[in-house]
């Protein structure tokens, strides 16, 4: 009986050790056609917001910093603020995320990111501040802009680049494939998403470091 | 009369209200090219007709701001040139000097700082009137960066005299030069060869006196490999493999590997002519790799001084065993075992010989048994190294659970059976006690897992990267090392009769032997601590109360004195108690870490660890030093007590410059179990300085004393601040 009991605890030792310990997930980036991380950010109001609350609708995200030219010939030439609005009207919830740690480019206090937001005509759902890079980091966003789009079932359809011409020229915007446009066409008509992925391309994301 | 002015002045200043966005606009972009200056100069003074020559965009950048390559990399943008030739003439591509690599934050790019030269070839018309001036104009754009961006452009232009034959411009003929050798090309004697491998890539290199370390690669397009992947580099005589991991933005188009290969700073690719620090790379993909990676890594050795030959390492996992049993958590298990060897030195030789080779058959199988767990795990891609059960609190619960047991039996609470414990009984119960030989075996390995013993380190980091066969044969020569000094007691009667005799001191030894039991029983409460929540520490000291009930039942009731229905209900309840503690302590181990527990509480000083920080680092030149630890690891704890804790160590680091970097190994980290995986090991504790002036990581011994960080400290070259330029860099 007591011999058994001391076999048993041992046995159940090395059983627990070899399953346990294995349990954690690595923590990859997230890749297209697979589930997109679920995180939680406050928006420059104060109010939280969870991927996870928008199941059932298609959802882009796009890694912002103002002070970038690549972000500027986007929202300077007012292409951003329309793309926004035209997706908004179909029903796409829009999430800018700041990933730019304090002291860094493009980290504004809540108060002053409404207001450079207002001023560069941003029609976001909301922009989420993200000061410790910590779902930046989740998603591998690299530069800003960097395009994530995800489906109502909550799977990644699209990451990378915004469009298919790097560059800070406002004139290239009218030459190039955007992405995202393509991905959110195709994917609310039912298509198949033809570019997937695509090299972002931009002003590095300052992350804390 | 008064009217006019008056309009006029409203006209003035709603005009100049209305252009004041205007002159905003052009304050701000006052200069088209900030931080950075761009000229147009030419080779040669003149030109003859339908005779190609060299022209430069030559960009020179502020300190501490550079611009990027044809492949900025992971952020930024090339620059361009964008002509505007007379009729006839025709412009060439860029001909790129190989870009450096900067580190961006976890970001890395390719480009250039200080001053570059951008060379381009025209090719004037041929029919030319010699006497007559051209004129080339461009406008170069291009990116200029430190921790911000900002576009800058500028119009290009110079004049150049035509004649019959062109002149070389002497004032420029050694910036083209030196701009020359700057630029990739083939070496002689060095061949190329790419291939598919896991969908990633193996460059292979083939040449006389290649670096055996510091090659790297750099992409000529943005979406073959990763950036910022590390790159080893793999010795075979004359052959060097670089492995590639492919970029995530990858699209499988890949056909060729086209870029640039640097050697380690100042290396040439070829001896007979001036600097040549970048080779061209433009090779075709040849089909998928089919030699052994893993066994070419282990052959190198990504730090070229801890590789091992298959023998070595064996006799280093014979002498790693051995010194297992001086482990502060194995000494109370052993210590059973001499007690046990000491009782029973009044049996037959016979006897005791097995009894010797049943506790290193326990040992050897239970060696057996996590190292096939481990490399079954590890073949199915798990990032997990030797010591990996402790990162499971399920596994740190069971066995808090089985030392507090065995203390409570050791402090006489109750009696396990009748061999093990009925000291001075002169009638042995066999066959109990040659299960309980081996089982002592398990116990001992089981607890001996987190102490991995100098030198025991490096064997298990050349098993793990060898076959199955070899890396079991490793692991048996660690558990023969550990049970050869019972197995040579158990055998050798002259040594078993030196033991003292029995006697009722054995029994105020064993009860002194609880404590210990309960001391390692302590520390594994803090280690699950380190895991879950306080919620499940509470849980599992639960779990050791109901242990306590149970063996206070089977010590009131014992199993030689009680019959029929109490011993039935006795048991019944033991049994009953039991199950419930393992469920306890099981329950606390399912319990969540806190969200902060992966910043460790520990001191400010130290930063926790992740790659690209160390990379970047490195590469500003500050010396790091990084301390691989886990709160598990009792020589870890030790160390960071009696050495890195101290005032004097602590003051050296700081008087060097030195970043502290801690890689916290409690729970699983794929990234730490890489990073100790470049160095050949698969466990903790290792240490690891980084000189900072570039040079190979000094490796310190895994019982450290201050005495030996000092004396490496004191080896360090003072290169602080050696590269203020990249240095500037990062803010």
């Amino acid at each position: 009986m007591t011999r058994s009991l001391w076999i048993t605890t041992l046995a159940l030792l090395l059983i627990a050790g070899g399953t346990l310990a294995f349990q954690a997930e690595p923590a990859d980036d997230p890749e297209v056609n697979a589930p997109a991380p679920d995180f939680t950010l406050t928006d420059t109001n104060g109010t939280e917001h969870s991927l996870s609350d928008f199941e059932g609708q298609y959802v882009v995200l796009e890694w912002l910093n103002f002070d970038c030219p690549f972000v500027g010939k986007f929202y300077g030439s007012g292409e951003m603020p329309r793309l926004q609005e035209t997706y908004r009207d179909q029903g796409v919830v829009w999430l800018s995320i700041v990933s730019s740690a304090p002291g860094t480019q493009g980290h504004f206090p809540p108060d002053e990111m409404n207001a450079r937001n207002e001023q560069e005509g941003g029609q976001q759902d909301a922009i989420l501040m993200d000061p410790e890079g910590t779902v930046g980091q989740m998603y591998g966003a690299q530069t800003t802009p960097h395009m994530y789009v995800i489906n109502p079932e909550g799977t990644l359809i699209y990451k990378g680049g915004i469009d298919s011409i790097p560059s800070t020229n406002v004139d290239d915007i009218d030459e190039a494939t955007n992405y995202v446009v393509e991905a959110l066409d195709a994917a609310m008509n039912g298509e198949e998403v033809a570019t997937q992925t695509a090299p972002p391309y931009g002003c590095s994301v300052k992350y804390a470091g | 009369m008064s009217h006019v002015p008056r309009t006029v002045g409203y006209s003035v200043l709603l005009l100049l209200w209305m252009m004041m966005p205007l002159l905003a606009t052009a304050q701000s972009t006052d200069d088209p090219s900030p931080h950075s200056e761009a000229t147009l100069v030419s080779e040669v003074e003149t030109i003859a007709p339908g005779e190609p020559f060299t022209v430069a965009m030559r960009l020179q950048m502020d300190d501490g701001w550079h611009s990027y390559w044809k492949n900025a990399g992971d952020s930024g943008l090339a620059t361009s040139i964008d002509w505007d030739l007379p009729e006839g003439f025709s412009a060439g591509d860029i001909q790129w000097p190989h870009p450096t690599v900067k580190e961006e934050g976890p970001l890395v790019t390719y480009g250039y700082s200080n001053e570059t030269m951008l060379m381009v070839d025209i090719t004037p018309p041929n029919d030319l009137e010699p006497g007559t001036e051209v004129t080339l104009e461009a406008r170069g754009d291009w990116l200029i960066c430190a921790d911000i961006c900002l576009p800058a452009h500028a119009d290009l232009e110079t004049t150049l005299l035509v004649e019959r034959e062109a002149r070389a411009d002497t004032e420029w003929a050694s910036a083209f030069a030196d701009t020359r050798a700057q630029h990739p090309r083939p070496a002689e004697g060095v061949s190329v060869q790419a291939y598919r491998s896991d969908g990633s890539f193996v460059l292979e290199l083939e040449g006389e006196a290649l670096p055996d370390d510091g090659l790297r690669f750099i992409p000529g397009e943005k979406r073959t490999i990763s950036n910022t992947a590390p790159q080893p580099v793999m010795r075979d005589g004359n052959t060097r493999y670089v492995a590639l991991q492919a970029s995530e933005y990858a699209d499988g188009s890949t056909e060729a590997l086209r870029g640039v290969l640097l050697g380690p700073d100042g290396f040439s690719w070829s001896d007979n002519e001036a600097p040549h620090p970048a080779l061209a790379v433009d090779a075709p993909l040849e089909g998928e790799f089919t030699g052994d990676l893993s066994a070419l890594a282990e052959a190198s050795g990504s730090t070229s001084s801890t590789s091992l030959s298959l023998w070595g390492a064996l006799g280093f996992a014979f002498i790693g065993g051995l010194l297992l049993n001086l482990m502060p958590c194995v000494f109370p298990v052993i210590s059973l075992k001499i007690l046990g060897f000491a009782k029973k030195s009044g049996e037959q030789p016979r006897i005791m010989r097995r009894h010797g080779g049943l506790f290193a058959a326990g040992v050897v199988v239970s060696f057996w048994v996590l190292a096939g767990l481990l490399l079954a795990l590890r073949a199915a891609g798990e990032q997990i190294g030797w010591g990996f059960q402790l990162q499971s609190p399920g596994f740190i619960a069971l066995m808090a659970l089985l030392f507090v047991g065995i203390g409570l039996n050791l402090a006489g609470l109750f009696e396990l059976g009748m061999g093990m414990t009925s000291v001075g009984s002169d009638v042995q119960q066999k066959a109990s006690g040659y299960s309980e030989s081996f089982l002592t075996g398990v116990l001992a390995t089981i607890v001996a897992t987190p102490c991995t013993a100098p030198l025991m380190g490096a064997a298990l980091g050349v098993a793990l990267t060898m076959s199955a066969v070899e890396a079991m044969s490793i692991f048996t020569a660690l558990g023969v090392g550990m049970a050869a000094p019972y197995v040579v007691l158990s055998s050798v009667p002259a040594l078993l009769n030196r033991l003292p005799k029995p006697g009722p001191w054995m029994e105020t030894m064993k009860q002194l032997l609880a404590f210990p039991m309960f001391a390692t029983a302590l520390w594994l409460v803090w280690v699950f601590w380190q895991q879950v929540s306080i919620d499940g520490v509470a849980l599992l000291l639960g779990a050791f109360l109901l242990l306590g009930l149970a063996g206070w039942v089977l010590g009131r009731w014992p199993a030689m004195q009680v019959e029929g229905r109490t011993w039935m209900a006795s048991r019944a309840v033991v049994t009953t108690v039991v199950a419930g503690a393992l469920a306890l302590a099981l329950l606390g181990a399912g319990t969540k870490a806190p969200a902060s527990a992966s910043g460790s509480p520990a001191d400010a000083e130290w930063q926790s660890f992740s790659t690209e920080q160390v990379d970047t680092l490195r590469s500003d030149g500050t010396p790091v030093f990084i301390d691989f630890t886990a709160a598990w690891c009792l020589t870890c704890q030790v160390n960071k007590r009696t050495t890195l804790s101290t005032e004097s160590v602590q003051q050296a680091f700081d008087d060097k410059g030195v970043t502290l970097i801690r890689a916290d190994w409690t729970n699983r980290n794929d990234e730490i179990t890489q990073a100790l995986a470049e160095f050949n090991r698969s466990g903790v504790p290792l240490y690891v300085l980084y000189p900072g002036d570039g040079s190979d990581p000094v490796l310190l011994p895994e019982v450290l004393t201050p005495q030996i960080v000092l004396d490496a400290l004191e080896n360090l070259p003072d290169t602080r601040n050696d590269n203020p330029e990249l240095a500037d860099q990062r803010p």
